[in-house]
């Protein structure tokens, strides 16, 4: 009886189905490491992106939406070094012509681009962009900052940020989007949480 | 070998231990990081070369749940418990007692303890799959894809421990199981070792190394494997091709090799998948080598519904005559 129960509650509690077996779930820990070669762990703090998410990003960002897979439930990870927070790293997928390309952002505490790097981006044109020429644009600035770097239909990114990405504008554009959305989510999902990290 | 699996069982029980008591102060909150699904399936079998058409039915919880300190991540843990009932499935699985049987299944359920230092492995605990091949690194379980370590090395899921790490440059996994496969227990002296250490799993291209060395349901297996992924856009190269031996009946090694080629591509969007694999095996003492054909397509309708579909022919005509033809289609459901 007691174990019905249990079910029934945890059934309940139900929201957004990842569509993959969660056994198939793995930490970016080698990405985790590279991002803040000084860490000793990471701290996993687990949040739902829902359909409300999805409406507050489409408002913020007219023209753009949340890939099906964006939905469910996401794992913001807190780089530690012992007890102390470093930053925050958060994973994001943007659709783009060469199928979903994955981003493993570095946060600070200011919620402030640190860094990124690509988990996985099946581009030709991934190199032009994974440089420090091309991320400097992006380092230290917060969403309303990039919020500037992109041109008024919404999707693509503006002149200053094309002038940066060489031959590959569209990929440009798709990082930037990451960009946003990654920052968006964290603030509207982890952020209140993410306060005690940063008195 | 008797040395081997008493320690195994000793660190086992050792490892029980530390894992309980490190991740204790972490209950306090137990629904914190913790993700759950309902997991239904409905799943259509047309066996042509039998003439048999059969029906498999999975309901089911997923459960993964991140153990944490003020510190950090102390681990995770895996459950997957599912009520699985079968009609007229000929030949079913040893978990079942007849064609028309309704079992509850333990997928994968382990525990991965992985707050130790940076140079120590983690350490899994439970019922797994076994780091071997292609399977260690893409996730079947519930699917129509399949890479066939139930046939190739006697399960695909056993209860045992673990070490694993992702470094850098690169990742393992090594684990002694008890070859009891569902149930946490020796039968008949089983025991599994096996291991696969790759290039990291997120990289485009994926190149992987991978032994075995078993006693299940009184077969002697031994492997060792090479096994690769290469993608380009949305497309996908994947191969595995393994040697050894086994021993059936206690008296000599029959040698076997079995490879594996897969072409899959995907939709801009990732909802539609399709794959083609051609399997290929050969077994000292059979007259004739197996040639296999897969196609299989899915479709994710949303982040919940999935429908897929697959079709397994066999290219050469085997000694008993009858061909390998069987068509499945699948219906999957996750909230």
């Amino acid at each position: 009886m007691k174990i019905i129960l249990i079910l029934t509650l945890l059934l309940f509690s139900l929201q957004y189905a990842y569509a993959d077996a969660y056994c198939s779930l793995r930490d970016p820990v080698a990405q985790i490491q590279q991002l803040y070669p000084q860490k000793t762990n990471q701290l996993s703090i687990v949040k739902t992106v829902d359909s409300s998410t999805r409406k507050l990003v489409k408002l913020a960002l007219p023209s753009n939406d949340l890939h099906f897979s964006e939905l469910g439930q996401h794992t913001l990870y807190v780089a530690m070094k012992n007890t102390e927070a470093l930053g925050y790293v958060h994973v994001r997928s943007e659709q783009s012509k060469w199928g979903l390309v994955e981003i493993i952002w570095a946060i600070d505490k200011d919620l402030k681009i640190k860094d990124f790097t690509f988990q996985r981006c099946r581009s030709p044109k991934k190199k032009l962009l994974d440089n420090k020429y091309f991320k400097n644009v992006f380092i230290g600035k917060n969403y309303k900052e990039l919020k500037t770097l992109l041109s008024s239909d919404g999707i693509t990114a503006n002149n200053i940020l094309l002038d940066k990405a060489k031959d590959a504008p569209e990929l440009a554009s798709v990082v930037l989007r990451c960009a946003l959305k990654t920052l968006l989510i964290t603030d509207i999902l982890w952020g209140e949480e993410l306060k005690k990290f940063n008195p | 070998m008797e040395k081997y699996r008493g320690f195994g069982k000793k660190t086992m029980r050792l490892c029980v231990t530390i894992i309980i008591l490190i991740s204790v102060p972490s209950y306090g909150d137990f629904s914190d990081n913790l993700r759950v699904s309902l997991d239904g399936s409905a799943r259509l079998n047309k066996n042509i070369a039998a003439n048999n058409t059969s029906r498999i039915y999975a309901l089911g919880l997923d459960t993964h749940k991140v153990f944490s300190s003020a510190y950090g991540d102390v681990g995770y843990m895996v459950g997957q418990l599912y009520l699985t009932k079968l009609s007229n499935q000929t030949p079913f699985s040893s978990l079942f007692n007849s064609p028309d049987d309704k079992q509850f299944v333990i997928r994968e359920a382990h525990l991965n303890y992985t707050a130790g230092p940076q140079w120590l492995p983690n350490i899994r605990l439970g019922h797994f799959t076994l780091p071997f091949g292609l399977e260690a690194s893409i996730d079947t379980n519930g699917r129509l894809l399949d890479y066939y370590h139930g046939k190739n090395l006697g399960t695909k899921l056993d209860w045992g421990l673990g070490f694993n790490k992702v470094l850098s440059q690169v990742e393992y996994e090594f684990s002694y199981t008890m070859g009891g496969k569902n149930e946490p227990k020796t039968d008949d002296s089983s025991y599994v070792f096996s291991g696969r250490i790759g290039s990291l799993s997120h990289y485009d291209f994926i190149i992987g190394l991978s032994f075995l060395d078993a006693k299940i349901d009184n077969i002697q297996r031994k492997r060792f494997a090479i096994d690769w992924q290469y993608y380009w856009q949305t497309w996908g190269v994947l191969g595995e091709i393994a040697f050894g031996k086994d021993d059936k009946f206690q008296k000599e090694w029959q040698e076997e090799k079995y490879s594996l080629l897969e072409l899959n591509k995907t939709s801009l969007n990732e909802q539609l998948k399709l794959y083609g694999q051609y399997i290929f095996t050969d077994r000292e003492g059979e007259s004739k080598n197996q040639q296999l054909i897969n196609i299989g397509v899915s479709y994710q309708l949303d982040a919940k519904l999935e429908l897929s579909f697959s079709s397994r022919q066999q290219l050469n005509t085997p000694e008993s005559g009858k061909k390998q033809n069987l068509v499945r289609l699948q219906l999957r459901y996750r909230y």
